[in-house]
């Protein structure tokens, strides 16, 4: 199981990772065509739901990362147990919302189905099918989220904040970027 | 309940979230469901779906997860050492010195990598020890890696001045260019108070020698500069001549790396997919809290908050200058414990209108907001690179901020200048070619 979900969020990176590559490529690939007097047809289209599966694919590695940031000024100088219990809490809070999100943007990309929705540009895409990564995103985000919050009750340490820990202590030694 | 009541629930409401230290782009959606819930809407979760979608499916946001992309690559390079051997030798005969390399690495590092934090970091690293060996003052030292962290927010390309495009629908190229002569200006203030500084304070320099650097050595140092500003001005000049968008010119800075990694033996398969996952991180992250503020927006504007805000101010008859003042003063207290792009959206969302109203031009504001918040990094006694600072020397908190205090008046100075002088910032946009 632990290996399942570890293999979805570094899934959850690379296929990110490709959809930034992806616009690299769409938009090279525009100013090429104007050069040489070819038309890529709807790169911008394309480019755009590009950035929008990279934005929300790459939302589970992040949180697994501990990449999202948040405050940390008050909650650093919590006693051990109340840090806990906070932790805790904003993981409760974090779990509905995620899983509200996911919910709603699978959603989306139901009606767009049922509804036929096509893009205005040149090819005309169909709204459902760069839809379907955004929602598979935000299913992946919600599930990171629930995995720490289980292991939170479980009583271990959940990653990201193991992440969080190391890059406080690389500071303090000098060592790795920020 | 009214406008005001509702205003300062969901004020105290997303103070209290940052507190308890939820994301602060979960946070923002959290009080946009909120504050919906309280007006009785009842189609909050297809509000959101349509925004995020709407938020992220923007062209000119295309640029970010570029920008950031190629400034992972070059950070994997030996930019940073590049920059100081190339920097020293120029940069010798001015008095001052090396200190000069501290702000001009920093301002390059920072226009590439996009966070003054990374680079107080990284060129603080290489350039402290090194200072302090050839024996210049440590408290100067310090001072100019705080200050000139913060100097590349301004410098495109800048990750936050896409983030405020985006946010308040400015556009980006026009944003870019509206930041160059700001940007010179900090440099230029930056280094003559070094220069003034180092004629007061000569005993605490390394003693003067008369020995002339050859001219086929600085030849050699500017080679080792020219990929880096060449990509630089690239990016800038394809902008403002009007020959690409700030998309495509990222698209093409990307590959512009690329090839400097390829050339500086750099790029292996791992460098290359390891600043992709870090490309990933960053942009993630801030497209996350984007899609937030885009939806916290859609609620307060079904709320009506903005408008009023706006109308309580034009009620006040506030004169710009001091509605500005008043700006100034929120967003250093915010940038205390918040990071300049949380600032940036946060505010957004609701002061727009309110600047707008005051007839404020949105170009300007922009360059405005980005200098006040590098000011708030450094504002003593907290600011988010005081700490990183503060972690790479060991020293304490407060040696490092009083260090850092010059050059946080020097950033008040370049704030008051542009607010008297708006064809700083304004000179150069309404003069470069459209695209």
């Amino acid at each position: 199981m632990r290996k399942i979900l570890n293999n979805i969020y570094m899934a959850s990176g690379y296929l990110s990772g490709m959809s930034i590559l992806m616009i690299t490529l769409l938009i090279v690939a525009q100013v090429v065509g104007r050069l040489f007097g070819f038309i890529v047809p709807s790169a911008e289209d394309f480019a755009v739901y590009s950035l929008a599966s990279a934005t929300f694919f790459g939302l589970a590695y992040t949180f697994h990362e501990g990449g999202h940031i948040r405050v940390s000024l008050a909650i650093k100088s919590l006693p051990p147990k109340v840090r806990k219990f906070q932790e805790g809490a904003i993981l409760i809070f974090a779990s509905v919302l995620s899983i509200f999100m996911a919910f709603y943007m699978t959603h989306l990309a139901w009606e767009s189905y049922l509804f036929e929705e096509v893009s205005y540009g040149y090819i005309p895409i169909p709204l459902w099918m760069p839809q379907v990564p955004v929602a598979l995103g935000a299913i992946m985000f919600a599930i990171a989220i629930v995995d720490d919050l289980v292991c939170m009750l479980l009583g271990k340490t959940p990653k990201y904040l193991q992440h969080e820990d190391e890059e406080l202590s690389l500071d303090n030694d000098l060592g790795g970027e920020l | 309940m009214d406008t005001i009541s509702l205003s300062i629930t969901l004020a105290a409401t997303m103070l209290l979230m940052l507190a308890c230290g939820i994301w602060v782009a979960l946070a923002l959606i959290g009080v946009g469901v909120i504050g919906l819930l309280l007006s009785g809407n009842d189609q909050i979760g297809l509000l959101f779906a349509t925004s995020s979608w709407g938020a992220t499916t923007s062209w000119s946001l295309t640029a970010l997860p570029l920008f950031i992309w190629m400034g992972e690559i070059l950070f994997r390079t030996r930019l940073s050492e590049d920059l100081f051997k190339g920097l020293s030798p120029l940069l010798n005969s001015l008095p001052g010195k090396l200190l000069h390399v501290n702000v001009l690495s920093c301002g390059i590092f920072a226009a590439v990598s996009g966070s003054s934090a990374a680079t107080a970091a990284t060129i603080g690293r290489m350039t402290l020890p090194e200072l302090k060996a050839r024996g210049y003052s440590e408290k100067m030292a310090i001072g100019t890696l705080a200050g000139s962290g913060t100097l590349g927010l301004l410098i495109p390309p800048s990750i936050i001045l896409i983030v405020y495009g985006v946010a308040a629908e400015v556009s980006i190229g026009r944003l870019f260019i509206a930041g160059a002569l700001p940007g010179l200006l900090l440099v230029s203030l930056f280094m003559g108070y070094i220069m003034i500084w180092a004629k007061f304070n000569k005993d605490e320099l390394p003693p003067h020698d008369d020995t002339k650097i050859p001219w086929s050595e600085k030849v050699a140092a500017l080679r080792k500069l020219i990929p880096i500003l060449g990509l630089i001005i690239f990016v800038l000049g394809s902008i403002y001549g009007g020959v690409t968008t700030p998309s495509e010119a990222a698209a093409l800075g990307v590959v512009g790396a690329l090839f400097l990694a390829l050339m500086s033996k750099a790029l292996t398969r791992k460098s290359f997919v390891d600043s992709l996952l870090g490309a990933v991180k960053s942009s993630c992250m801030i497209g996350l809290i984007l899609a937030g503020a885009h939806f916290l927006t859609l609620a307060m504007g079904f709320l009506g908050i903005p408008k009023s805000l706006a109308l309580w101010i034009s009620a006040m008859t506030l004169s710009p200058t001091e509605l500005l003042i008043y700006l100034t003063v929120l967003f250093v207290i915010l940038g205390c414990f918040l990071d300049g792009i949380s600032v940036v959206v946060l505010t957004t969302a609701v002061v727009l209108p309110m600047v707008e109203q005051a007839g404020i031009d949105l170009l300007w504001f922009g360059i405005y907001i980005v200098l006040v918040v590098e000011m708030s990094q450094i504002t003593p006694p907290v600011g988010f690179n005081l700490f990183v600072i503060q972690a790479l020397t060991g020293k304490n908190i407060l040696y490092v901020a009083l260090a850092a205090f010059p050059f946080f008046m020097l950033i008040l100075l370049a704030v008051i200048l542009i607010t008297w002088f708006p064809e700083i910032v304004t000179y150069l946009p309404t003069n470069m070619s459209g695209r």
